[in-house]
C-alpha cells in the first residue's frame, strides 16, 4: 500500500471515549425507555395512528355480539357475558402483527442500520416497542371492558378482577407481539409480513373458546382448540370475569407466555442485530 | 507508530456463492478521508457495513480506534458514526427529535444532547426545519440531519455510505464542504463513492475496489500517474461528429478501433499521446484532412477515471458533475 506524505494529522476531534461494553440491565432499560419514547412521540405527531387500534376493537365488539348474540347459546351465561372475554383476546391477537410489522418497516428505511450501529443493547429496540405496544393493549383493554360493560357486561369480582383482566390482555398481547417480532423479522419483506402475521390470527381466534365452547366445535378441531394458547387467555379472563376458583388457568396461560416471549424473543433480538 | 483511526487487514466476506470481499486491506489515520471507489457491486457496501459492525466478516482483522470489530463491538459502536445509503432517521419526527434520540441512545445526558443538537441544526443549516417532520424534508436536507444525526456521539471515525447519491450539484458541493470541515476538525473517515470528482475532491487516499478485490490505493495523483501515458482529448461542435471522427482518425493513424475512445455525450474524444507533442500534430492534421470541426484540441494529463479503467478495465459508473 502507498503511504501517504504530507502534513501530520491534526489530533481526533475528541478524546476518544473509554471502551464501552455491552450494556447492562440498567442501561438497557434507559435505552428501551427512549425507543418507547420514539414510538409515542410519533403516535404524538400522528394520532391518526392511534385511531384504528382504537375503533377496532369496539368494530370487532359490537359486530361479533351483534351477528351471534342471537344465534349462539351458551349454557350458564348470556352469549354477551360469554364472548366479551373472547373479544378482549381477538383484539390482542388482532393487534400484536402490528409490532412485527412496525420492526420491519424500520428495517427498510435507514433507522435500523443507525440503531444497530449505535452502543446500545441489542434488545433495547425490541423491549421498548413492547412497551410501547403494552400501553397500546392496555389502553384497548380498557375501552372493550367499559364499552362491554355499557352493553350489559359484568364483572363480578370487582376492581381486583377488572385489574386481572387487564394484565392477562396485556401479558398476552406482549407475548404474541415478540412471537410476531421474530416472525416478521425472519419474513423481512413488508407486504408479505403484513399477510402472513395477520392471516394465522383468524384460525388462532377461531379455533379456540372465543366464541363458543370447545365441544360445540367439529370434533377435530376440539384437540387444535384445547391446545390454543388463545384459549388459555380467554378461559382465564372468562374465570376473572364471572368468579370462580381459578384453578391452573393462570400457571398454564403463564407456561403459555413463557413459550411465546423468551425462545421466540431470543431468537428476535439475535436476528435484529445480524441484520 | 502513529495508532489508525482504522485498520483493516485481510477483510473476507462471501454472501453463498458470492464473494463480496475476498481479502482487502486499508487503513485511515487520525483526521484523514479514505475513499472507497468503484463499480456496484465491487464490495464498497460490504466493507463499510463490517466496519460499521453491522456485518461479520468471515475472516480477517479490522480495529477502530484498536478495538476489534468482532470482539468489541459496543468499543466500536462507541467511536463511529455511520451515514448509510438510506438515511438513518424517523421520517415520522422532527429533526431534532431524531438528533435528540440518536444522542440519547448513545449515551448523552438530556441537556448534552439538546446542546449538541442546538448546534448541529445551525452548522448543518437546518434551522428553519428542526421541528417539521424528517418525511417532509428535501434530499438534501435530509442527508445533512443524516450526517449531523451520524455526529451526535463526536465519533473519531465516520463511516459514509455513497453520501451525495442522488443530491443536487449545489447539495454535493455543500456536503463536500461540510465533509473537508469535519476532516480538518480531525474527524477520520471512510466513505465510499461511485463519483470520481468526489473521491478527488475529498480524500486523501483512494482505494479502487474491483469485484471485492483492492486493485489499486493511493492519492488521486498517485493514481493518476499510474496510467502514465499523456493524452489528446479533442473536444468537437456539434458534439455528434466525435463518433465519426474517433473512427476516422483510428483509421488514418492505424490504430485498432478501441484505440480512439469517443466520448458522444461530451463530443470528446481521446487517444495515449505515445510521441507527446508529436501525436497531437498528427491528430491535429488527420483531423483538418477529413474536415472535422475542431472546437478545441490539446494534450493532457489522465483522469482518475482514466485510471479507473485502465486498473479494472471498466468505467467509473458515475461522474459527479453530470
Amino acid at each position: 500500500m502507498i503511504s501517504v506524505a504530507g502534513a501530520p494529522a491534526p489530533a481526533a476531534a475528541a478524546p476518544p471515549p473509554g471502551p464501552v461494553s455491552r450494556p447492562g440491565p440498567r442501561r438497557t432499560a434507559r435505552q428501551a425507555g427512549l425507543i418507547c419514547g420514539r414510538q409515542l412521540a410519533i403516535l404524538r405527531a400522528n394520532p391518526s395512528r392511534l385511531l384504528y387500534p382504537l375503533i377496532q376493537p369496539v368494530v370487532l365488539l359490537v359486530l361479533f355480539l351483534a351477528i351471534f348474540a342471537g344465534l349462539a347459546r351458551v349454557p350458564g351465561a348470556t352469549y354477551r357475558q360469554y364472548l366479551v372475554p373472547g373479544i378482549i383476546v381477538q383484539n390482542v391477537a388482532l393487534t400484536a402483527p402490528t409490532v412485527g410489522l412496525g420492526l420491519v418497516l424500520d428495517s427498510v428505511s435507514g433507522i435500523t442500520d443507525r440503531f444497530r450501529s449505535l452502543p446500545i443493547a441489542r434488545s433495547a429496540v425490541l423491549l421498548g416497542r413492547m412497551l410501547a405496544e403494552s400501553l397500546i393493549f392496555f389502553v384497548q383493554a380498557l375501552l372493550v371492558l367499559g364499552v362491554a360493560s355499557l352493553l350489559g357486561f359484568r364483572v363480578r369480582t370487582g376492581l381486583p378482577g377488572m385489574a386481572g383482566i387487564v394484565a392477562v390482555a396485556v401479558a398476552f398481547g406482549v407475548a404474541l407481539g415478540i412471537t410476531m417480532c421474530w416472525l416478521a423479522l425472519r419474513i423481512r419483506d413488508p407486504d408479505t409480513a403484513g399477510r402472513a402475521l395477520f392471516l394465522p390470527m383468524v384460525p388462532l381466534t377461531f379455533i379456540s373458546s372465543t366464541f363458543t365452547p370447545i365441544d360445540r366445535l367439529a370434533g377435530w378441531l376440539q384437540p387444535l382448540a384445547r391446545a390454543n394458547p388463545v384459549t388459555a387467555a380467554v378461559d382465564l379472563i372468562r374465570t376473572l370475569a364471572d368468579g370462580g376458583p381459578l384453578g391452573h388457568e393462570p400457571l398454564y396461560l403463564a407456561v403459555w407466555l413463557v413459550i411465546l416471549s423468551v425462545p421466540t424473543g431470543l431468537l428476535a433480538v439475535r436476528r435484529w442485530q445480524a441484520g | 507508530m502513529t495508532q489508525h483511526m482504522l485498520e483493516v487487514t485481510g477483510a473476507v466476506k462471501t454472501f453463498g456463492k458470492v464473494t463480496a470481499l475476498s481479502g482487502v486491506d486499508l487503513s485511515v489515520p487520525p483526521g484523514r478521508i479514505a475513499a472507497l471507489l468503484g463499480p456496484n457491486g465491487a464490495g464498497k457496501t460490504t466493507l463499510v457495513r463490517i466496519v460499521a459492525t453491522l456485518v461479520r466478516p468471515d475472516a480477517g482483522v479490522i480495529r477502530v480506534d484498536g478495538y476489534d470489530v468482532v470482539a468489541d463491538p459496543y468499543a466500536v459502536r462507541a467511536r463511529i458514526g455511520l451515514t448509510g445509503q438510506y438515511a438513518g432517521l424517523d421520517e415520522a419526527l422532527s429533526g431534532r427529535a431524531n438528533l435528540m434520540l440518536i444522542g440519547r441512545l448513545a449515551g448523552l445526558g438530556r441537556g448534552t444532547a439538546r446542546g449538541r443538537a442546538a448546534g448541529l441544526i445551525d452548522r448543518f443549516d437546518l434551522a428553519a426545519a428542526a421541528g417539521r417532520p424528517v418525511g417532509t424534508y428535501s434530499g438534501g436536507m435530509r442527508r445533512r440531519a443524516d450526517l449531523a444525526a451520524s455526529l451526535m456521539a463526536r465519533p473519531s471515525l465516520l463511516v459514509l455510505d455513497e453520501p451525495t447519491t442522488g443530491l443536487d450539484p449545489a447539495g454535493r458541493l455543500q456536503l463536500w464542504e461540510s465533509l473537508a470541515g469535519l476532516r480538518d476538525e480531525g474527524t477520520a473517515m471512510l466513505l465510499t463513492t461511485q463519483y470520481l470528482e468526489e473521491a478527488e475532491r475529498l480524500a486523501d487516499l483512494v482505494h479502487i475496489l474491483d469485484q471485492g478485490q483492492m486493485v489499486a490505493s493511493g492519492t488521486p495523483a498517485q493514481l493518476r500517474a499510474r496510467t502514465g501515458t499523456q493524452l489528446v482529448e479533442a473536444r468537437f461542435e456539434p458534439a455528434s461528429q466525435a463518433v465519426a471522427a474517433a473512427r476516422a482518425l483510428a483509421g488514418r493513424l492505424g490504430l485498432p478501433p478501441g484505440g480512439v475512445h469517443a466520448d458522444p455525450a461530451a463530443g470528446r474524444l481521446t487517444l495515449a499521446a505515445g510521441g507527446g507533442v508529436g501525436t497531437l500534430l498528427q491528430v491535429a492534421q488527420a483531423l483538418a484532412a477529413d474536415g472535422f470541426a475542431v472546437a478545441d484540441l490539446g494534450l493532457r494529463g489522465p483522469t482518475l477515471d482514466e485510471a479507473f479503467l485502465a486498473l479494472t478495465g471498466q468505467h467509473a459508473v458515475g461522474r459527479a458533475s453530470s
